[in-house]
């Protein structure tokens, strides 16, 4: 199934982490690879891109982890061939080369991580675990339903994009046919109004089973910390609690 | 239990399924059937039971609908959902969580039962319906028929005194009909109160005890089941209804014109390992009207598919007019319908939609093929904003217009009431000897009415295939009563 990046499969999943885990590992994630925190010169700099290489080895684990090899091994070639193009490839070429290289490999090798370990995150999560971990942080009501409604919402799109994208190629809108320009309108009309049908079919189904009630909902969800998520937070303190260090100038 | 006194209601934004005065008392225990052709407002009937009627389908209400002291109209929606549980036409939107268990779970959990209550619920709901093997499994990948049983497990778990079902069976095959059938019988058997708005008739016949014909918004009868069995075909298809048995069925044998054959090479196709399809060779004649017949997971998609070049690890070949054309060139050639028509109407007016695609050569006969197809006077309006059989007409004039040469259906009758099925019916059969057509199908009514020939599939394999006359009707009609004689 080609659109299986964002569903969750339940039934083999593997090593599993507490959502609360996944969320703080994207944030130290953005921080220190996406954002390059910390990433001044003399021993800072060696400390944090040793941190930041740390982080980018991450996703890869954490796939293997959770039995999504195919992906795993894609994202680490992808990754390595970047980092390769982007310390041997560089110094050697000049010019226009130089510069397309320089931001090609530079943008793919930073923003990479970060996006699987967003999809890894989707992907791994189910609804109510979600729901079940914004509970225990406190979070309203208001807020966790319409994003849990979000996450059931992102495969049903999906499914829907793949029967939309078989219509298209019978009518020969493609790459090559007569209508390029028009693919994305092509595409957006059915999409919105598949969505929108789908959107209130489904709120209503959630009315008619008590979405909204006056009582507090329960859940039978069972999430907690585990000695892998234990792990993982104190890699993710550490991280913090140096950059905290070093803006303060004792590093 | 449930009184429902001259209720009148329209919908904000549309006429259809208005009601103008609908009184009606059901006891605690009944199983009350509602009837009527699409559009009559059965289904508004089931929302004012559940209160999504007026809380969240907007519209004008007039009268009152009590269930026991509880005054839907205008009791909370949560309230009423304490008591009336609802299952729906379509299971891919009913469904709010991704893996099995907590979605059976989502109901009890809304109501704030003890997670441990919520947990002996979901095991004994589970296994009164039989999917305890479905539990923690991905909704997604289920066929419709599971998904259905998921919904009536995730709505048993909430023990309401009230079912009430809105067209439950137009995606499902006979097996998962069969399934439901059990279902309802075991809620029945539970005391339990259900009301159901369905097309399909004959699975009914010992389920329900009453049936309620709705026409134009109001009551037109109310009479007991035993009574209802007694009306003739004739006298159903005046009313607009489906038939409650095959013996009536007859055939208007049609054959294929030409005598030119399409032979159909090496279509085997198999994912993640698992054999999907396995024809080695089979020749059907071109400009027959082929109906396509299997239970769910037979290999039916998986063969239109690969028909229409849509695989693209595809090799099989397809064979005619002396040539044997590969995947690319079946794909400029084919079409498929699909059963969402939404899928496949992409421009702003009809129009521009059928010219999308379209052969040059073709422009002149623009004109007579929307006349034929009866949308001359559409041709300016949005495809979306069409009734189902409208679009429909849509996509098939558009490929008509595309040359394409094989048409590929999509179970273009799940629920159609029985004037639209012959409608369609009417459309497919007006293809007859010009196109070479393949319809996938579960209603046993389209297929005596426009095919010439059927083809059964069954774990990928050809399981029969049979030119289509009165003599030969039994062989498939055993395959879709087989449990209901």
């Amino acid at each position: 199934m080609e659109c299986s990046i964002l569903q969750t499969n339940i039934e083999k999943r593997g090593l599993v982490f507490d959502p609360r885990t996944k969320l703080l590992l994207l944030l130290t994630m953005a921080t220190f690879v996406l954002g390059g925190a910390g990433q001044k010169i003399g021993l800072g700099r060696l400390v944090f891109s040793s941190i930041s290489s740390c982080l980018c080895v991450l996703p890869f684990v954490l796939l293997l982890a959770s039995k999504k090899k195919k992906v795993a091994f894609t994202y680490a070639v992808l990754y390595l061939v970047m980092l390769c193009v982007f310390i041997f490839v560089t110094p050697i070429t000049k010019g226009l080369l130089n510069f397309l290289i320089l931001g090609t490999a530079g943008i793919i090798t930073r923003f990479l991580p970060s996006i699987v370990l967003g999809a890894y995150v989707v992907s791994s999560t189910t609804v109510s675990e979600f729901t079940a971990a914004m509970l225990r942080m406190h979070v309203s009501e208001k807020l966790i339903i319409p994003l849990s409604v979000m996450f059931r919402f992102f495969p049903t799109v999906g499914d829907e994009f793949q029967s939309i994208n078989l219509a298209m190629r019978m009518r020969g809108i493609g790459f090559g046919g007569k209508n390029v320009g028009k693919m994305l309108e092509y595409r957006l009309i059915p999409l919105l109004s598949c969505s929108v049908k789908i959107g209130e079919e489904l709120s209503a189904a959630a009315l008619t089973r008590g979405l909204g009630g006056n009582v507090k909902r329960t859940n039978v969800c069972e999430i907690g910390f585990q000695i892998q998520d234990i792990l993982l937070i104190l890699l993710c303190g550490a991280a913090f609690f140096l950059l905290i260090l070093s803006t303060f100038g004792m590093l | 239990m449930i009184e429902i006194k001259h209720v009148g209601f329209t919908y904000a934004n549309s006429d259809s399924g208005t009601l103008t005065d609908i009184s009606l008392e059901i006891k605690k225990g009944e199983c009350v059937l509602l009837c009527g052709r699409s559009g009559c407002g059965k289904t508004t009937v089931t929302r004012l039971l559940n209160g999504l009627i007026p809380h969240y389908y907007e519209g004008t209400v007039s009268g009152s609908v009590a269930i026991d002291k509880l005054e839907v109209t205008k009791a909370e929606l949560y309230e009423t959902s304490k008591i009336v549980g609802s299952v729906f036409q379509n299971p891919r939107s009913q469904f709010f969580c991704v893996d099995t268990t907590s979605e059976i779970a989502f109901g009890c959990e809304n109501m704030g039962l003890p997670v441990n209550t919520v947990r002996e619920r979901i095991a004994q709901a589970a296994q009164e319906l039989n999917v305890t093997k479905l539990l923690g499994r991905n909704i997604f990948h289920l066929s419709g028929g599971e998904k259905q049983k998921i919904a009536c497990a995730s709505i048993s778990a909430m023990q309401p005194e009230i079912f009430v079902l809105d067209e439950p069976t137009s995606n499902l095959d006979v097996n998962a009909i069969e399934d439901l059938r059990n279902t309802l019988l075991s809620w029945k058997a539970a005391g339990k109160t259900i009301v159901i708005a369905e097309h399909r008739l004959y699975w009914l016949k010992d389920i329900c005890d009453r049936v309620v014909y709705i026409q134009d918004g109001s009551i037109a009868f109310d009479i007991p089941m035993k009574a209802f069995l007694e009306f003739s075909t004739e006298h159903l298809a005046k009313l607009g209804l489906r038939s409650l048995s095959m013996e009536a069925f007859h055939v208007e044998p049609m054959e294929a014109k030409g005598g030119a054959e399409l032979i159909l090479k090496d279509y085997c196709f198999s994912f993640d390992g698992l054999q999907a399809l396995n024809i080695p060779q089979l020749s059907v004649p071109i400009g027959g009207m082929i109906a396509v017949i299997g239970l769910n997971g037979a290999g039916k998609s998986t063969f239109s598919k690969c028909f229409c070049g849509l695989e693209r690890k595809f090799k099989g070949k397809a064979v005619f007019d002396g040539t044997a054309y590969g995947r690319r060139e079946m794909l400029k050639k084919s079409y498929l319908v699909m059963q969402d028509v939404n899928h496949q109407l992409f421009c702003e007016s009809v129009m521009d939609e059928i010219q999308l695609g379209m052969d040059e050569e073709n422009m002149n006969d623009v004109d007579t093929i929307l006349k034929e197809l009866g949308l001359a006077d559409l041709s300016q309006r949005h495809p979306m904003s069409l009734s189902g059989g409208q679009k429909q007409r849509v996509a098939i004039a558009s490929a008509i217009l595309a040359n394409k040469e094989f048409l590929i259906f999509d179970e273009p009758t799940s629920g159609l009431d029985f004037q639209h099925m012959e409608q369609t019916a009417g459309l497919l059969r007006s293809l007859w000897g010009r196109k070479t057509a393949f319809i996938i199908t579960h209603d046993p009514e389209l297929i005596v009415r426009c095919c010439t020939h059927v083809l059964k599939l069954e774990q990928g394999c050809v399981a029969d295939f049979y030119p289509l006359f009165n003599e030969t009707k039994n062989r498939f009609a055993d395959f879709f009563y087989k449990n209901n004689n």
